[in-house]
């Protein structure tokens, strides 16, 4: 296992390397930052003195050689946006977001879980039915949309949650549950299916035949090989956080990374969008480390070693 | 706050504290929503709206104000001032009034603004906006005495230190700070970074006392749950809520954001550089359909690229007619003399450039399909935009119709005339010698002549030269809550006067 990780983190951090590369070429291609930090009438000497301060007058390659040098220091530069580094811009952001999965992915796999296992019980039910309807649906939903329509409904109209903002549990509330729509939606189809597989396979036939209940069948027996596949998914739908954190962050005011990362890109804040990218794809690396791991404690088939 | 604080803090919230939601707030204090946080809170910064709304005249005072009705300056921290020569200004301070960190305001403060303001180590606004090529410097006459002196004649220096904050001399130069220390009644409270910025009522302050004791900004992207938050009570004041969420007529109001949109014609490439084709695209554009469609009907028709609070407004400027038929009749007169009018014209916009601007370019682009142009529509993320906007300007570029809002809160047309119409303006396409002289002349004047001046160079370009297809001058809608008495002008495109805000 421990050479697995080994491994599997070398690898990561070459996958992190070429990703941070990319970032730092491509978004200097999308134009100078002078144009948006700037007023649009300021003066050539202006723009001129702009682009020396930040460096962005030298040749890309001394560029890249200054923020690889920055790199190997801990030093990803100044934001141009926070005049702060970019470092702990980025940090003070992360925790907010990494709160919001916090609390959404748990609730996510326990919905996921139970709905999904339910459902596979018995196919063509009601609650399968039922369940296939919503996770259709809740898949599908645009994340804005139903942000506003939570707000109109839950904080103009009945006026039981607040419509935005951070203070009280009750601020989680709606921006956690529009957060948990698409990945439970998702979740429940992946869950349904590997459940009703897991529940038509020999072994279980033996375990009913020899008399084994309901709940033990579909909740000790089919659940522990029914995960596999939901644990990836889950993983991948945990990753993917970050993109529905956009939306949430953006409509409810939470000052996170999705929004941050929007913000970075649309005014050329360099330093922040590689920072924020990096803290990111490490954080990745890490939810994949765990899936690893959890897969080997979930099926002892799996030998890494 | 690091990951696990950050839990910790949510979840003892969630067992000890009572929900908190509508009007749980201090009678006296006031929430105020803006469109977007602030990056730095630095007085030389003010210019830029997401920063002069929250500190500008609250936190930090200017020497003169603007009267944007009356199209000149009042005073404020100064007394009175006068022009003792050409090159030479002397402005009287008003005596007894201390910054916020016990610091007195004397002419010392005023250099110290300046010189900061003027340090190239920052990219402040206000020089590179207002101040740049005037080669301003203060000195002291005496302690309550600042004389300023510019390289050339500026009849406009007291309407251009209308936009230079005054702050403490302890406000260090060269960086920026995130700590504004002015003389205003407001004191910076506090920067949560993400969430909000409090200010407290200076009790100090040297002038009327507000009724207001304290103001927290917090910032909302999403217009309609801006509008959510007065409408529930979790705030007082939406800035700029989008027309479609402006719904409730009690609380919307509109005011005009001194932003004109217009469409600029590359007057040297063919066909537009044929004087019938650019009238005939004026003509072709029924401007008055959008009102109240998808453009707010409480916008006005432009015939410049300054509206009415500037001065040299050309107020004697009649709308162009929606006539297709006359539009298409002078398309077959530039035809039949050889006028390339089938060449394809690209018409460019630029998302979210204001509310519906994309329905706007589309229907816009059809208009002039209709009266047989043959239109190409672009929308351009900002950056590629403003490459577009700004020379060096391409070579070999197709002829455009390019959409562009110009935005002139400063109360004077020198800051339109030169950059979009001189020839060695930024976002000029114009090479008219004639119009040259004159926009250097009348910004060599003052009073009167002046605005009689920049009225002639108005007239040119629209009736003349036919530069370009003005539009709107826009308004904005603030949401206003029940418990406000207030009415929002010009001014509050870059400013909010908390003193100004009195409980119903």
């Amino acid at each position: 296992m421990g050479s697995f990780i080994f491994k599997r983190s070398l690898q990561s951090v070459f996958s992190l390397l070429v990703l941070i590369v990319l970032v730092f070429f491509l978004a200097r291609m999308t134009g100078s930052p002078a144009d948006l930090y700037l007023p649009q009438d300021a003066s050539a000497e202006i723009r001129h003195q702009f682009n020396e301060q930040f460096g962005f007058n030298d040749p890309l390659y001394i560029q890249f050689g200054h923020f690889l040098w920055g790199l190997l220091h801990f030093d990803m530069g100044q934001s141009l946006q926070f005049s702060r580094p970019a470092v702990d811009v980025v940090l003070q952001a992360f925790p907010t977001t990494l709160t919001l999965a916090a609390f959404t992915m748990p609730l996510v796999i326990l919905v996921s879980v139970v709905t999904g296992s339910l459902a596979a019980f018995r196919p063509g039910g009601v609650f399968d039915r039922l369940a296939s309807f919503i996770s259709l649906i809740g898949a599908s939903t645009p994340n804005f949309w139903v942000a506003i329509v939570g707000v109109l409904v839950f904080a103009v109209t009945l006026r039981a949650l607040p419509t935005s903002g951070t203070g009280t549990p009750l601020h989680w509330i709606l921006p956690v549950a529009v957060l948990m729509l698409r990945p439970t939606g998702v979740l429940v189809q992946v869950v349904r299916t590997s459940m009703m597989t897991a529940l038509s396979s020999a072994y279980i036939k033996t375990a009913r035949a020899k008399g084994v209940g309901s709940r033990a069948i579909v909740f000790v027996h089919a659940l522990r090989n029914g995960l596999l596949p939901v644990i990836t998914v889950a993983s991948d739908q945990a990753a993917g956080i970050v993109n529905g954190a956009v939306i949430v962050e953006t409509v409810f005011g939470f000052p996170g990374i999705g929004k941050l990362m929007i913000d970075s890109v649309m005014l050329r804040d360099f330093t922040v969008i590689q920072a924020a990218v990096l803290v990111t794809a490490l954080a990745v690396f890490v939810i994949n480390i765990i899936v690893d791991i959890t897969y080997a404690l979930v099926d002892p088939r799996i030998r890494y070693s | 706050m690091s990951f696990w604080k950050t839990i910790a803090v949510v979840t003892s919230t969630a067992l000890i504290a009572p929900p908190n939601l509508a009007s749980a707030q201090d009678a006296t204090a006031v929430t105020i929503v803006l469109p977007a946080g602030p990056d730095r809170l630095d007085p030389c910064e003010t210019p830029r709206s997401v920063i002069g709304r929250i500190i500008k005249q609250n936190v930090v005072e200017t020497l003169v104000e603007l009267d944007y009705d009356k199209h000149t300056t009042l005073p404020r921290l100064a007394e009175s001032w006068e022009q003792t020569a050409p090159t030479e200004w002397v402005f009287k301070l008003r005596q007894g009034i201390t910054f916020h960190d016990g610091t007195p305001f004397d002419a010392k403060a005023v250099i110290h603004s300046l010189e900061r303001t003027n340090d190239p180590a920052l990219t402040c606004i206000t020089r590179t906006k207002y101040l740049d090529g005037t080669d301003v410097k203060a000195t002291e006459v005496d302690a309550h005495t600042a004389k300023f002196t510019t390289k050339t004649a500026v009849p406009i220096l007291p309407t251009l230190l209308a936009q230079l904050t005054i702050s403490s001399v302890k406000t260090p130069k060269g960086e920026y700070t995130a700590d504004p220390i002015g003389t205003g009644p407001y004191k910076f409270d506090h920067w949560t970074q993400g969430e909000n910025v409090g200010l407290v009522r200076n009790d100090a302050y040297w002038g009327e006392k507000p009724v207001i004791d304290k103001a927290t900004y917090v910032w909302r992207s999403e217009s309609s749950v801006a509008a959510a938050m007065v409408e529930t009570g979790e705030a007082d004041l939406a800035f700029s809520i989008a027309p479609q969420d402006a719904t409730n007529p009690e609380t919307d109001k509109v005011y005009p954001n001194s932003d004109s949109a217009l469409f600029r014609l590359s007057v040297d490439i063919p066909p537009l550089n044929d004087v019938r084709v650019r009238k005939a695209i004026n003509l072709a554009i029924d401007r008055q359909a959008f009102l109240g469609s998808i453009i707010s009907d409480k916008a006005e028709l432009a015939m410049q690229q300054v509206g009415p609070s500037v001065l040299g407004f050309n107020a004697n400027l009649k709308p162009w007619a929606y006539d297709p038929e006359q539009a298409k009749a002078l398309l077959a007169q530039a035809k039949a003399d050889g006028v390339d009018v089938d060449r394809e014209i690209r018409m460019i916009g630029r998302p979210a450039m204001f509310a519906n601007s994309n329905e706007f370019v589309e229907a816009a682009a059809e208009m002039l399909r209709g009266v047989g142009l043959n239109i190409k529509l672009d929308n351009l993320e900002m950056t590629q935009w403003l490459k577009m906007a700004n020379k060096p300007f391409a070579e070999d570029r197709q002829p455009n119709i390019f959409l562009t809002m110009h935005d002139n809160n400063s109360g004077d047309a020198a800051f339109t005339a030169f950059f979009k119409y001189h020839s060695n303006g930024r976002q000029s396409e114009l090479h008219d010698a004639d119009l040259d002289a004159l926009i250097v002349d009348a910004g060599t004047q003052s009073g009167a002549k002046r605005a009689e001046e920049y009225n002639e160079v108005f007239r040119r370009i629209y009736e003349d030269i036919v530069a370009d297809v003005p539009l709107f001058h826009m308004v904005n809608y603030m949401r206003v809550g029940k418990r406000l008495d207030f009415t929002p002008t010009i001014a509050n495109a870059v400013e909010l006067q908390l003193a100004r805000l009195k409980l119903k």
